[in-house]
């Protein structure tokens, strides 16, 4: 159906894809400084 | 459910708007997370000033409460449910992150023994829940998805199954209304019996891993108890969750044999696909820790990451349970459950115990 062709790729990605991805960019960003110290 | 109500809701809208649309929720499950960790601080301060003996209430604890309380009194307005329903994100991003805490030695060795337990566990909690549904003739499909939300990880489990066997929603709901309850009493009873016990906090992360069905459930059960049974129901209940594909696939072929349901053509793609894929960054998160990736400072940043996004799926835990609806799905599957809950509770009860007696953990 059109409408399911033009649902955007990115989409299809899983929850489980998208945590592993932001996980790494926050692990980026805190390894070059990004993001220094966070506190609890 | 909420979540798939909001879910086909999003599906038609653009990325920018659905973006949007979560932000009410998110700051909600984020308020209410520092709600906890405020009560936390404010009773302790409070309790010591004026001398008082006050059992520490941990922020989770608090977290949970609040949520239940505004789920089964005023319920969660329609602005916050998308934004709720991503609880699931942040407990899976905790995990990831939270990988950065173990050093891989640790995950082998206790994901080691994890793995060991819980190929037991799993044995156990399938014939077990077959049995028992049977005996209280339980619709065969809704005993499957029982069996599987029961010996693997809850709510992921009996969504990546009731496809899998073309199961009725209906017997989906009820299986994950059982779960979820059946998970929230354990939030209450585990740590407890646990402190009457006085075990130690591998032991207790261990018996929260195994023994607690759904994953945000079971590490919240964990960092109840301490920080570090935390992070051990958290290894243990992934090494749990890595069994999902296989489980979910003997029991396609099962019904694809029996004529209800889709053959399998590809067993190394269904595996694939129903794996948890956080698990790998788990580990990879890990594994760049011990080749020293991080300092010690950015590690402990990193696990303080990890706090926080456990903090709002805990709030999202509380938020999603809501009593009332989950009565509605009638009483056989919860006794079912409950019964099966308890006998698979006490038996990783015995695991643990046994184990700790012989290797130490």
């Amino acid at each position: 159906m059109p409408a399911d062709k033009s649902s955007p790729p990115a989409r299809s990605l899983s929850l489980d894809t998208w945590a592993v991805i932001v996980a790494l960019a926050l692990a980026l960003a805190v390894k070059f400084g990004a993001l220094k110290s966070v506190p609890w | 459910m909420a979540t798939s109500t909001s879910i086909a809701h999003v599906e038609s809208e653009s990325p920018l708007r659905h973006a949007l649309g979560i932000v009410p929720g998110v700051l909600l499950l984020a308020a209410i997370g520092y709600a906890g960790k405020f009560l936390e601080h404010f009773f302790n301060t409070y309790a010591k000033s004026h001398h008082w003996t006050f059992p520490n209430i941990e922020y989770v604890l608090w977290a949970i409460i609040i949520g239940l309380l505004i789920s089964n009194t005023v319920g969660v307005a329609k602005v916050f449910q998308a934004g709720v329903a991503t609880y699931e994100f942040w407990l899976k991003l905790g995990i990831v992150l939270l990988g950065a805490r173990f050093v891989l030695a640790d995950v082998l060795k206790l994901g080691g023994i994890s793995l060991a337990l819980v190929v037991i566990e799993i044995t156990v909690s399938l014939a077990l829940m077959t049995f028992l549904g049977r005996l209280f003739k339980l619709k065969p499909k809704l005993i499957s998805l029982l069996a599987i939300g029961s010996s693997i990880c809850g709510v992921s489990a009996i969504i990546a199954a009731k496809g899998a066997i073309d199961a009725d929603d209906e017997d989906a709901s009820f299986a994950m209304a059982a779960i979820l309850a059946l998970g929230a009493l354990a939030l209450f009873t585990f740590p407890a019996i646990a402190h009457g016990l006085h075990m130690n906090d591998v032991s207790y992360g261990l018996w929260a891993g195994l023994g607690v069905d759904n994953t945000a459930e079971a590490t919240a059960a964990g960092a109840l108890y301490s920080d570090a049974a935390g992070k051990v129901a958290v290894l243990a209940k992934t090494a749990r969750n890595a069994f999902i594909g296989f489980v979910v696939l003997a029991y396609a072929i099962y019904w694809a044999g029996q004529g209800k349901a889709e053959a399998v053509t590809n067993k190394a793609a269904f595996l694939w696909r129903k794996f948890p894929k956080f698990i790998l960054g788990f580990l990879f998160m890990s594994l760049l820790v011990g080749f020293h990736a991080f300092s010690k400072d950015q590690v402990a940043s990193l696990g303080n990451l990890s706090k926080w996004a456990f903090l709002l799926t805990f709030a999202g835990v509380g938020l999603g349970t809501n009593f009332r609806v989950m009565s509605r799905q009638g009483l056989r599957p919860f006794i079912v459950g409950a019964l099966g809950e308890v006998l698979i509770a006490g038996l990783t009860l015995g695991l643990v115990v046994g184990t700790n007696r012989i290797w130490g953990l």
